[in-house]
């Protein structure tokens, strides 16, 4: 690759530039705001354009400030001002197009060629955008001439005398597109193009994850997530201490009061606070890791995970025909190794399917110290039960010894009961069963939980 | 202040700090364009010896603020000495009486004393704490607010004023602003989301584990007593070990440790016996420990 600065010489053109550049991160979905694109044009007089690593790291620490997007800015950096080979860098195709449209096109004509190229874009598979950037335009070109909506536009620029044409005073109509139109479609094609794959793809697939439902994602899907759920879980956990905050101030504490103020002679010059006791949710995390859904007992042991290393107090099980405490497990390691090694654990009677009943049974006889009156029991699972007893008594007891029971069911609500589920005996003993069906219904779960804590 | 990126380099590294390109971009821009910079990246990276090294380079003085969980207004702006303040109403009690004494009313007292009350809230009865001081100081001076993160949020609020225009508002007395503006560093270990309000404010800096070029220049250059060939397998190994999914990766704090440590007893070459006992030095659980052991044939050739 070679640094392309030749393009970067004339100033007035550079600006425009480095605005566009602030445009592709910012459909990349970088929060940028009006001061970060201001110190980036303050910075950029105080350094030497020249140098890429100084250059690139002008533009960084101006514009980026959440460190999980330097991959992102990394990636639009190379795109945009790295020359590959055999390909212009995307700096050419704005710096020699972007004047060419305006002097071609007028307003109206430029925003109607856009939306033909959005609908375009469209209108054909990512695969097939993959061939050459003339192969492309041409397609384009006479799409448009047959569609009915671009028909007219197609029609005025074919008809349009070439304003580069020598004889300027010439009449007749030119049959071929002129070569700088031609041109400046490809340019305008290439830039939605790319700003499309560095904005949109970044951003969707973040939501498509977060809202793709647990059963159908895939085994790297899955590796995918876990920093998505990182990250979601520190959101979650700022958000959970800035509700413990708010809860600071409770009733006047004389004791502390009476004592720091005997500096002023007794006089409650400082008056001091209480900190209102706040209430950290011990969380009994129960789950099942049957084999029958492989990816699904995955992603439940990944927010099993996610719970516990958002809250102090949990201690986390697994289950299949029989129960363990995976607490220490995941406290100890990294969630992929801790997940490996659950699933290479012989303690578990691997492929027999869940037994929920015989799994509360064990609950109840060997770790029923977990419970306490301040406990909240969750259980993750769809309550198929494979016929077997469904040890309901056991199940009450833990109800009775905790405060809330809540069951998290991955389970569209329609198929609850379907076939060998259960659900609804368990029911009316929980204080509630949730369709829990992807990680953004976790995450309001687990927003509910606190408020109603409180 | 320094003249150029070179320089900024050079002037670091004269005070044993070898930075990397990109930081010393920062750092010249930041001083340029006279903005805080607000440093993350995991620990022992030497975020805090930044600001202390730019502070020797300039010849600034250092101010630092440790922040913590219920660090407050009081600990890190100013407070009113509570204590002198009574103190001195009570020595001039006699003084008082004389002012008030031609008042005929209550009222009229009081409307007195209030046209003195300046003298009880003047700087006199004000302890400045670090970022007051910073702003005060008659020379130039280098902030460091470390470990923001471990701050409450609403602290940050208050940093606001101080980030953007170097004052700080005293409701009693006024706004203070910067004789001198102040260089302000923040570090951060991601322990929680920054606000964008003070992100906005700041340059952001990444400082990630060094590349081996880098971090063999640091370790040459401060223990200068390990052997050219020795650090080299040195940083070969550490680099080796932080592609492994350790619980804590090895810093360059504790890179120069290990160094230390294998010049101290005198190895040549860095050989799997000498590592496995030494891995202490630069491991920090047992589980990581045990990891390392078992991948030691691919990490260490010898």
């Amino acid at each position: 690759m070679i640094y392309d600065n030749e393009l970067l010489n004339e100033e007035d053109k550079a600006k425009g530039i480095f605005f566009e550049f602030a445009e592709v991160l910012k459909k990349a979905g970088v929060n940028l705001s009006i001061v970060e694109i201001m110190d980036m044009m303050h910075a950029l007089p105080l350094i030497s354009i020249a140098e890429k690593e100084i250059f690139k790291q002008t533009l960084a620490t101006t514009l980026i400030k959440d460190y999980t997007d330097i991959p992102i800015f990394n990636q639009c950096f190379e795109e945009f001002f790295l020359k590959k080979k055999g390909n212009d860098s995307l700096l050419e195709v704005y710096a020699s197009h972007t004047n060419a449209e305006d002097f071609l096109f007028s307003h109206e004509e430029k925003s109607l060629l856009e939306s033909l190229i959005d609908d375009f874009l469209d209108s054909h598979p990512q695969s097939f955008f993959k061939k050459s950037n003339e192969y492309l335009t041409k397609i384009f070109i006479d799409e448009i001439q047959a569609s009915e909506s671009g028909g007219a536009i197609g029609l005025s620029l074919f008809n349009r005398r070439s304003r580069f044409a020598s004889g300027g005073a010439d009449e007749s109509v030119q049959q071929e597109l002129s070569p700088q139109i031609y041109e400046a479609i490809m340019g305008m094609l290439r830039r939605r193009m790319f700003e499309r794959n560095m904005g949109s793809a970044i951003k969707q697939r973040e939501e498509y994850l977060l809202n793709k439902y647990i059963y159908q994602l895939k085994p790297d899907e899955i590796k995918e997530m876990r920093e998505l759920i990182k990250r979601f879980g520190q959101k979650m956990k700022n958000r959970i201490s800035l509700r413990k905050k708010r809860v600071k101030h409770g009733t006047i504490d004389i004791k502390r009061t009476l004592r720091r103020n005997l500096q002023y002679g007794g006089v409650p010059f400082k008056i001091f606070h209480r900190d209102r006791k706040v209430d950290r949710p011990q969380l009994v995390v129960l789950c099942d890791i049957s084999s029958s859904v492989n990816q699904y007992s995955r992603f439940m042991l990944l927010l099993t995970y996610t719970l516990q290393s958002l809250f102090a107090k949990v201690r986390s099980f697994a289950f299949i025909s029989n129960l363990v405490e995976i607490t220490d497990l995941f406290r100890e390691m990294d969630p992929e190794r801790a997940l490996n090694s659950i699933f290479n654990d012989t303690n578990f009677t691997y492929g027999w399917g869940s037994n929920y009943g015989n799994s509360f049974n064990q609950f109840i006889q060997n770790y029923s110290d977990a419970l306490t009156s301040k406990t909240t029991v969750l259980i993750l699972g769809d309550a198929r039960n494979n016929n077997q007893d469904p040890g309901l008594d056991s199940f009450i007891k833990i109800k009775e010894r905790s405060r809330n029971i809540y069951w998290l069911n991955p389970d569209r609500k329609h198929l609850w009961d379907w076939s060998d589920s259960i659900a609804s005996l368990y029911i009316p003993h929980c204080t509630e069963m949730r369709e829990v069906k992807n990680f953004l219904d976790l995450s309001h779960f687990i927003d509910t939980l606190f408020i109603q804590k409180r | 202040m320094f003249s150029s990126i070179e320089d900024t380099i050079q002037q670091l590294e004269k005070q044993k700090y070898i930075c990397s390109k990109e930081i010393a971009t920062t750092v010249y821009l930041a001083l340029k364009m006279q903005k805080p910079i607000l440093v993350e990246g995991p620990a022992g990276v030497g975020k805090t010896d930044l600001g202390k090294c730019i502070a020797q380079a300039l010849g600034y003085e250092l101010i630092r603020l440790q922040c913590y969980e219920g660090l407050d207004e009081a600990k890190a702006l100013y407070e009113w000495e509570y204590a002198k303040q009574l103190l001195y109403t009570q020595i001039l009690k006699d003084k008082l009486s004389k002012i008030l004494e031609d008042q005929v009313t209550l009222k009229d007292a009081v409307n007195k004393l209030s046209t003195e009350e300046d003298v009880f809230f003047s700087e006199k009865f004000l302890v400045a704490r670090p970022i007051l001081k910073a702003i005060t100081n008659k020379t130039h001076s280098v902030l460091l607010i470390d470990e923001i993160d471990k701050s409450d949020s609403e602290f940050e609020a208050f940093l606001l004023e101080v980030l953007s225009d170097f004052q700080v508002t005293i409701p009693e007395i006024g706004t203070i602003t910067a004789n001198k503006k102040p260089f302000v560093l923040l570090t951060s270990n991601n322990a929680r989301e920054m606000s964008d309000a003070l992100k906005r404010r700041c340059l952001h800096l990444y400082i990630d584990y060094p590349t081996k070029e880098l971090e063999e220049q640091i370790v040459k250059l401060k223990v200068p007593e390990c052997g050219n060939y020795l650090i080299k397998e040195i940083i070969n190994t550490i680099h080796e070990i932080r592609k492994l999914p350790l619980k804590k990766d090895p810093s360059i704090s504790e890179t120069l440790d290990w160094a230390k440590a294998l010049a101290l007893l005198g190895c040549e070459v860095l050989n799997r016996d000498i590592a496995i006992d030494t891995l202490n030095f630069i491991l920090k659980y047992e589980k990581d420990i045990e990891l390392v052991k078992k991948n030691i044939n691919t990490i260490i050739v010898h």
